[in-house]
C-alpha cells in the first residue's frame, strides 16, 4: 500500500517535473522564434523592396511592404551599360577550357613522370613545357574568341603568363605528389580513396576555372556600369587585402608567439598603446601620404589596399593566441630534424594553423566590403574609385534618396548574398577565432 | 600560507575585504607604477650613458677598421670581408646623407616656426611660400630618420666590436652567405617583422606623432596650407576643448564624453548579458534546431553593416516602415521621433546595437559554455545545487573570469564604435556647440571635425582625449583584475 | 657516433637564476649516459643545451671534435625523442619519419629505404599511413624513436621518453630500448627522473640535484658506493634507511658504530678508508638499505627493537615500516619465503620486532656535510 503510494507520488513528481521542463522549453522556443523574426525581418524587407521598380512605383519610403509589381528594374539598373553577363559567359567558357586542358596536361605529365625515372630536371622540363604549350594555346584561344589582338599589351600578357605558370606549377606539384607511383608502392600507404581523389580533382578544376576568368579579365576587360565597377573595385581590394593582410598578420603573430628576440615585449607593448588611439585621428595624414604616392581618387583601389594592409600587423592578437596553443616541442623537434625556422613556419606551423588562417582570410576579406570612412575619404568624389559601401551610401544619403532607395536595396542584396554565403560556409572558423580570441583576452 | 580568517568570511565580507584591500593597495600600486616608470626612464638614461661610454672604449681599443667605421659606416665590415653588411651600412649612410642635404635639413630647420614665408599673390601669379603641413610632416619624418640613423650607426660600431672580438679569439667571421641564411633561421624574426614594422611605422606611428603635434598648432580652416601658414600655439586647443565659455567646447565635450561612456557601457554589458542569456537558451538540453537558431542570429554579423544598418536606419525614419505601419494601424497618430529627439535617438541606437551585438556574444558564450568542465556541474548536482544556483555559482563566475579581458577590449572597441553611430544617425540630432550632435561619440565628432569642419587642431585634441580616457580605463581595470582573480580562480 | 665533452657548462636564466652549475662530463663514443634526478635538477636543461634548444651561458660543448656552442640544432647532427613525442599531427607516420630526410634533400628511394627499415625495426610498418592521432601511446613512442633513428645521428638524445606511458608499457618499452641500443650502436643521452630506468639502461649514470652533479658512475658504483646522502636516498627503492649513530675510534685504527645500544665493528676496508681520512670519533648518519635488513626472532643481544606500523605485502616480499624508540622510521624488506607462517602472522600493527643487518653493507655519512665518509 505504502509502496504503491510511493510509486504514484514518484510518478507524479516525475510528471510535474516533465511538465515544468516542457513549459520552460516552450518559453524558450517562443523567445527564439520571436528573435528569429526580429532578426530576419529587416532582411526580408530589404529583399522585397529591391523588387519594387524605381520606374513604376516612385518614392523611397512608401507605406506598404509588398511591391505592387515585382520587377527586376532595380537590378537591371545596376548592370545598365555593362556587358557583364556576356562577358561572364565567355569567361566561364574560357575558364572551363583552361581548366580542362590544364587538367589533362597535368595528368599526362604525372603519367609520363611515373613511367620514367624520378629526376628533378625531367620533372621541371615536362611540367614547364606542357604549361608553356598550354598557355600559348589558351591565350590564342582567348584572343580568338574575343577578337582581341595581343599586340600592344605585353604587360598584360606577361602578367597573365606569370599568374598561370605560378598557379600551374603549385598545383602540378600537389597533384604529382599524391599520384606518384613511388608513394603507392609503400606498404600500407593508402592513396586517397576515390571520393577524396574526386574532391581534389574538382578543387583543382575550380582553381583553374578562376584562373581562366582572371586571364580573361586581364586580356579582355569588360565594360562596366558604375555599380559593377564599384563591385569589382571592392572585390579587388578584398582579394588583395585578404592575401596581403593574412601574410602580414601570420608573420607577425608567428614571430611574436614562437621566436624569442630582443624587443619582443617592446613591440607588444607599443602595439597595445598605439591601439588606444582612435583610428580616424590619422586620416588626414594618411590621405596626404597616399596623395604623395598618387594613390588617391583615381588610385583609390591600390591606396586602400595599402592602408588596410600597412598597419594590419597590429592585429596579431587572435592568431598569436592560437599559435601559443601549438606545443613548442613541435618546433624544437623540427629544428633538430634539420628545419630552419622558416621551414618550421612553413611546413609545421602553417598546416596546423589552418583554422586561424581561414579566420584571418575571412576577416580580411570581409572588412573592405563595409568600409565607408576611409574609402570615401581616399576616393574623394572620384566615382570610379568608390567601393560599394561608398557608392551605395551616397545613393541613399543624397538629395535624390527617395528615388534611389530601392536601387540601394538591390545593390545591397547583391553584396550581402555572396558575403553572407561565404560567411555562413566558414562560420565554424569564425566561431573558433572569436571564441579563442575572447577567451585568451 | 593559508589565510584561514579570510576563508571564514561570508561573501559580502569578502567583497568588502577585497575592496578595502584594493583601495589600500591602490596608492602603493600607483606609486609603484611611478617608481617603475621612473626606474625605466632612469634605466634608459643609464643605458644611453653606457652606450656612449661603450663608444669611447670601443674606439680606444678598436683597430683601424673599427675606427674607420665611426666615420664611414660599413667600412669596417667591408674591410673584414663581410661585404653584405658593409654595403648595407654604407648604402644607408649615403642615403641618409643625401636625404639630409637635399631635403631633411631644410624641413628640420623650419620645424621651430613651421614656416614664415606666407603664400602671396603677385599680380595674377601665386607665389607659394612655406607649407606648414609639409614642414611639420617632413620635419617629424626627418627626426625619425635621424634617430634611426643614430641607432644604425651605433649598431654598425657594435658589429665591428663583436667582429673584432671574434677575430681576436681566432674564430671565423660570418660571411654574407651566413648572414643571408640566418635571415631564414636565427634571425627569422627580422625577415618576418621588417615589412609589417615599416608599415606600422609609416602609416600609424608617424601619422599619430604628427597629429599629436597638430594638437599644439592652430591648423584649421583658417590656416590651411598651402595658401596659409599655421604655427605652434601651445596648450591653446586643449583649453578651448576643455574649458567652458562661448567660444569653447567644454560643455559639448563633457556631454559627448558622457554619452560615449554611457553608450559604451550599455553596448558592452547589455549585449554581454543578453548574448549570454541567448546562448544558454539555445544550448539548453532538449532544445532542437540549435544550428538553425544560431545561423539566423549570425546573419547580422555576416551582412555588411553598411547594408543592414543603413536599411534599418531608414526603417526607423519618420516616413520609414515602422512609423507608417504603426500609423496605418492607428497605434500612433504622430510618427515616433526615432532620429529627431535626442532621448529617442539614443535609445534607438542602443536598441539596434543589440540586434547587431547579441549574435557575437552568443557565439563567444557558446564556445565558453562548452568549455566549462562537465564535472563541475556534476559535482554541483551531487552537492544538491539547482539550476539557478549552478548558473550563479558556476556558469556566471566562469564566464566572467574567462571573458574579463574580452569585456575590456569590447568596452574599448565600443568607445571607438564608429560604424553603428555613423550609419544609423550620423550623430544627429544636432544642436550642440562645435557642430556636435546628441548621439555623437567622441570618435564621430572627431570624424566630423576632420572631414566637414576641417578643424584639424580640435580633432587632434579630441583624439588625444580619447586616448587618455582609454588609457585610464585600461590601467584601472588591469589593476583591478588581479584582485578579482584570486576569488574566481578556475585554472 | 661521437664522443661528447661538456666543460664548465653553465645555464643562467634572466641573469640570476642558475639552472646548471659548472657541469663537467666526458661522454665516450657509443656510451649510454643517463641523467637522473628530481624535477628541477637541471637534467633536461643540460640535455636541451646539448641539443641546441637552449643557449649555453658558459663553458664549452664539444661533439666529436667540433665546438658546437653556437651551432644551430639542425647542424649538430643529433636526434631527439621528446617527452610528449612531438609528432607532427598533420602528416602521416611515414612523412613524420621522412621529414628530416627530405629536408636533407635525400632521394626518394633512399628516404623510402630508411623509413621502411626503421619501421621494420620498431614494428610499426602497418601504421605508416596513419596520422599520429590514430595511434596509441606506445605506438606514438615508437614513431618518435623511429623518426630519430632514420637520421642515423651521431648522438641520440631522449628526454623522459617513457614518462607518458602506463607502468606496464613503460617496462616493455624499457626492454625495447635496451634491444634497440644493441642494434643501433651510437651515443645515447637519456634523461629521466626514474631511478629504475636509470639503473637498467645506463652504462653510466649522472645524478643531479639543484643544478649540480652529485655523482657520476656505473649503476653498480652509485648503488654500492653513494657519495652522499642524496645519492644514497635517490638510488634504490624503497629508499635507504638513515639512522643516527656514533662513530667510535678505537685503538689500533679500528672503528665501530654505535646505535640504539648496538655496537657494530666496521670491517677492515672501511676502517682503512676512515683512518686514511683521519676521521675521529663523531656523530654519523648510518645508511642501511631495506633489503639488507634481517628480522631476528630469538633473543640475541645485537639487535635493534622497534614497533611495527605498516606491513605491506608485496607478494615475494614484505615491506615493514617500523618505528624505533626515538621515533625514527625505518623500512625493512624481508623476503616472504624467509618467514614461517606463524612468524608472518605475528607481524601485526603495534607488534614489537627486532632486526639486524650485516656490517658489510652499511654506509657512513657525515651528518653535517652529508658527504660519505668512505671516499
Amino acid at each position: 500500500m505504502t509502496n504503491n503510494a510511493n510509486v504514484a507520488a514518484g510518478q507524479q513528481k516525475l510528471r510535474s517535473k516533465k511538465g515544468h521542463e516542457r513549459r520552460i522549453n516552450g518559453t524558450i522556443y517562443t523567445v527564439l522564434v520571436v528573435m528569429s523574426i526580429v532578426w530576419l525581418v529587416p532582411f526580408v524587407f530589404l529583399v522585397l523592396q529591391s523588387f519594387r521598380s524605381y520606374k513604376l512605383e516612385k518614392g523611397g519610403m512608401v507605406d506598404y511592404l509588398l511591391p505592387k509589381h515585382f520587377s527586376l528594374d532595380n537590378y537591371a539598373f545596376l548592370f545598365e551599360g555593362s556587358n557583364f553577363f556576356s562577358w561572364l559567359g565567355k569567361a566561364l567558357i574560357v575558364g572551363l577550357i583552361v581548366a580542362a586542358v590544364s587538367a589533362v596536361l597535368i595528368h599526362a605529365c604525372g603519367k609520363l613522370l611515373d613511367k620514367g625515372e624520378e629526376s628533378r630536371g625531367r620533372r621541371i622540363a615536362l611540367i614547364g613545357g606542357s604549361l608553356l604549350v598550354g598557355f600559348v594555346a589558351l591565350t590564342a584561344l582567348t584572343a580568338a574568341m574575343q577578337g582581341f589582338v595581343l599586340a600592344g599589351s605585353w604587360v598584360k600578357v606577361l602578367l597573365s603568363l606569370l599568374l598561370f605558370v605560378l598557379a600551374g606549377w603549385i598545383m602540378a606539384r600537389v597533384y604529382l605528389k599524391q599520384d606518384s607511383k613511388l608513394l603507392r608502392s609503400i606498404p600500407g600507404y593508402v592513396v586517397e580513396d576515390r571520393h577524396e581523389g574526386l574532391k581534389k580533382f574538382v578543387a583543382m578544376l575550380a582553381e583553374f576555372l578562376v584562373l581562366g576568368i582572371i586571364v580573361q579579365f586581364i586580356l579582355a576587360p569588360m565594360t562596366m556600369s558604375q555599380y559593377v565597377r564599384w563591385y569589382i573595385n571592392t572585390l579587388t581590394i578584398a582579394l588583395f587585402t585578404a592575401v596581403l593582410q593574412t601574410a602580414i598578420v601570420l608573420s607577425v603573430s608567428y614571430a611574436l608567439s614562437r621566436l624569442r628576440f630582443k624587443g619582443r615585449k617592446l613591440i607588444m607593448n607599443a602595439v597595445l598603446v598605439l591601439g588606444l588611439f582612435p583610428g580616424f585621428l590619422t586620416m588626414i595624414t594618411l590621405y596626404f601620404l597616399l596623395k604623395q604616392l598618387g594613390l588617391t581618387q583615381a588610385g583609390a583601389v591600390p591606396g586602400l589596399i595599402l592602408i588596410y594592409c600597412a598597419s594590419s600587423g597590429m592585429g596579431y592578437y587572435i592568431s598569436k593566441g592560437f599559435f601559443d596553443t601549438i606545443p613548442k616541442s613541435l618546433d624544437e623537434s623540427a629544428r633538430i630534424d634539420g628545419a630552419t625556422r622558416f621551414q618550421v613556419f612553413l611546413k609545421i606551423i602553417m598546416p596546423l594553423a589552418k583554422p586561424i588562417v581561414i579566420y584571418t582570410i575571412l576577416m580580411a576579406f570581409m572588412a573592405p566590403w563595409g568600409d565607408y570612412v576611409f574609402a570615401s575619404y581616399v576616393a574623394f568624389g572620384h566615382q570610379n574609385g568608390y567601393n560599394v559601401a561608398v557608392g551605395l551610401y551616397n545613393w541613399v544619403n543624397t538629395n535624390d534618396f527617395q528615388n534611389y532607395f530601392t536601387r540601394f536595396c538591390a545593390g545591397g542584396v547583391l553584396v550581402a548574398v555572396p558575403i553572407t554565403a561565404l560567411f555562413l560556409a566558414l562560420q565554424k572558423y569564425y566561431v573558433e577565432g572569436v571564441t579563442g580570441g575572447a577567451v585568451k583576452g | 600560507m593559508v589565510d584561514l580568517d579570510y576563508l571564514k568570511m561570508s561573501k559580502p565580507q569578502k567583497f568588502v575585504h577585497n575592496l578595502g584591500r584594493f583601495f589600500k593597495a591602490l596608492p602603493g600600486r600607483i606609486g609603484g607604477g611611478f617608481v617603475r616608470l621612473g626606474r625605466a626612464i632612469g634605466g634608459c638614461f643609464k643605458g644611453l650613458a653606457l652606450a656612449i661610454a661603450d663608444l669611447f672604449t670601443t674606439f680606444k681599443n678598436g683597430d683601424w677598421k673599427t675606427r674607420l667605421s665611426y666615420l664611414v659606416m660599413g667600412s669596417g665590415s667591408l674591410a673584414r670581408g663581410q661585404w653584405g653588411r658593409g654595403l648595407l651600412f654604407f648604402l644607408f649612410q649615403t642615403v641618409f646623407n643625401l636625404y639630409m642635404v637635399n631635403f631633411g635639413m631644410a624641413y628640420l630647420s623650419k620645424l621651430g616656426t613651421l614656416g614664415t614665408v606666407a603664400t602671396e599673390k603677385v599680380g595674377r601669379k601665386t607665389v607659394y611660400g612655406d607649407n606648414s603641413f609639409l614642414i611639420l610632416l617632413y620635419g617629424v619624418l626627418t627626426l625619425f630618420f635621424v634617430v634611426a640613423f643614430l641607432y644604425t650607426w651605433y649598431a654598425n660600431i657594435k658589429q665591428n666590436k663583436i667582429s673584432q672580438q671574434i677575430e681576436a679569439s681566432g674564430r671565423k667571421l660570418k660571411s654574407t652567405k651566413d648572414d643571408l641564411q640566418s635571415l631564414m633561421d636565427s634571425q627569422f624574426h627580422k625577415t618576418l617583422l621588417a615589412l609589417p614594422t615599416l608599415g606600422v611605422f609609416v602609416f600609424t606611428i608617424l601619422p599619430i606623432f604628427f597629429m599629436i603635434l597638430v594638437a599644439f598648432t592652430n591648423f584649421d580652416y583658417n590656416h590651411q596650407p598651402p595658401s596659409k601658414l599655421f604655427t605652434w600655439v601651445g596648450f591653446e586647443n586643449f583649453k578651448q576643448l576643455l574649458s567652458s565659455g562661448s567660444a569653447s567646447y567644454g560643455d559639448t565635450f563633457r556631454q559627448v564624453l558622457f554619452w560615449t561612456l554611457v553608450w559604451a557601457f550599455f553596448a558592452t554589458f547589455l549585449n554581454y548579458f543578453l548574448g549570454m542569456f541567448v546562448a544558454i537558451m539555445i544550448n539548453k538540453k532538449g532544445i532542437k534546431l540549435k544550428k538553425v537558431w544560431r545561423t539566423i542570429l549570425v546573419m547580422t554579423i555576416a551582412i555588411p553593416q553598411f547594408v543592414s544598418l543603413l536599411y534599418v536606419s531608414k526603417m526607423f525614419a519618420a516616413d520609414g516602415l515602422i512609423n507608417t505601419y504603426l500609423m496605418k494601424w492607428h497605434w500612433i497618430s504622430q510618427p515616433i521621433p526615432f532620429w529627431t529627439d535626442p532621448g529617442w535617438a539614443r535609445f534607438t541606437i542602443i536598441l539596434i546595437n543589440i540586434w547587431i551585438g547579441i549574435p557575437y556574444l552568443m557565439l563567444i558564450a557558446t564556445g565558453i559554455l562548452m568549455n566549462i568542465p562537465a564535472d563541475l556541474y556534476e559535482s554541483a548536482r551531487i552537492d544538491g545545487a539547482n539550476a539557478m544556483q549552478m548558473y550563479g555559482k558556476i556558469t556566471l563566475p566562469y564566464m566572467l573570469f574567462v571573458t574579463g579581458p574580452y569585456l575590456l577590449t569590447s568596452f574599448t572597441g565600443n568607445i571607438n564604435n564608429f560604424n553603428v553611430i555613423f550609419l544609423l544617425s550620423q550623430g544627429k540630432p544636432m544642436g550642440l556647440a562645435g557642430n556636435a550632435g546628441h548621439t555623437d561619440l567622441l570618435i564621430t565628432w572627431l570624424y566630423r571635425m576632420t572631414v566637414s569642419d576641417t578643424n584639424y587642431k580640435i580633432a587632434a585634441v579630441i583624439g588625444i582625449m580619447v586616448f587618455v580616457v582609454l588609457a585610464v580605463i585600461n590601467l584601472v581595470v588591469y589593476n583591478l583584475i588581479p584582485s578579482v582573480k584570486n576569488e574566481e580562480d578556475f585554472q | 657516433m661521437a664522443s661528447l665533452k661538456l666543460e664548465h657548462i653553465k645555464k643562467v636564466y634572466d641573469k640570476n637564476v642558475v639552472a646548471v652549475h659548472d657541469f663537467n662530463l666526458e661522454i665516450q663514443d657509443k656510451e649510454f649516459i643517463v641523467f637522473v634526478g628530481p624535477s628541477g635538477c637541471g637534467k633536461s636543461t643540460t640535455l636541451r643545451m646539448i641539443a641546441g634548444l637552449e643557449d649555453i651561458s658558459g663553458g664549452t660543448l664539444t661533439i666529436g671534435d667540433r665546438v658546437v656552442n653556437d651551432v644551430e640544432p639542425k647542424d649538430r647532427d643529433i636526434a631527439m625523442v621528446f617527452q610528449n613525442y612531438a609528432l607532427y599531427p598533420h602528416i602521416t607516420v611515414y612523412e613524420n619519419m621522412a621529414f628530416s630526410l627530405r629536408l636533407r634533400k635525400m632521394s626518394n628511394e633512399e628516404v623510402h629505404r630508411r623509413v621502411c627499415q626503421a619501421a621494420e625495426i620498431l614494428g610499426i610498418t602497418e601504421y605508416l599511413a596513419r596520422k599520429p592521432k590514430n595511434l596509441s601511446g606506445g605506438q606514438r613512442q615508437r614513431v618518435a624513436i623511429g623518426r630519430a633513428i632514420v637520421r642515423e645521428p651521431q648522438v641520440f638524445l631522449m628526454d623522459e621518453p617513457l614518462s607518458n606511458l602506463d607502468a606496464k608499457l613503460r617496462n616493455q618499452m624499457r626492454a625495447e630500448i635496451i634491444l634497440l641500443r644493441k642494434r643501433i650502436d651510437t651515443t645515447f643521452i637519456y634523461v629521466t627522473h626514474d631511478q629504475t630506468e636509470a639503473m637498467t639502461l645506463g652504462d653510466r649514470i649522472v645524478i643531479m640535484k639543484d643544478g649540480y652533479i652529485q655523482q657520476v658512475g656505473t649503476p653498480q658504483e652509485v648503488f654500492e658506493a653513494p657519495r652522499n646522502l642524496f645519492v644514497a636516498g635517490f638510488i634504490g627503492s624503497p629508499q635507504m634507511n638513515f639512522l643516527k649513530a656514533k662513530l667510535v675510534k678505537e685503538a689500533g685504527g679500528k672503528y665501530s658504530a654505535q646505535l640504539y645500544g648496538l655496537s657494530v665493528p666496521l670491517d677492515e676496508e672501511k676502517c682503512a678508508k676512515l683512518a686514511a681520512k683521519n676521521v675521529g670519533s663523531q656523530d654519523v648518519t648510518l645508511g642501511i638499505r631495506p633489503e639488507h635488513t634481517q628480522l631476528v626472532f630469538d633473543q640475541t643481544a645485537n639487535t635493534i627493537e622497534g614497533t611495527l606500523r605498516v606491513n605491506e605485502m608485496m607478494g615475494s616480499e614484505l615491506h615493514l615500516h617500523v618505528d624505533l624508540v626515538d621515533g625514527t622510521s625505518v623500512i625493512l624488506r624481508i623476503p616472504t619465503l624467509d618467514l614461517t607462517e606463524a612468524q608472518r602472522a605475528g607481524l601485526t600493527y603495534g607488534s614489537k620486532l627486532r632486526f639486524t643487518f650485516p656490517e658489510k653493507v652499511t654506509h657512513l655519512f657525515d651528518p653535517k656535510s652529508e658527504e660519505s665518509l668512505l671516499f
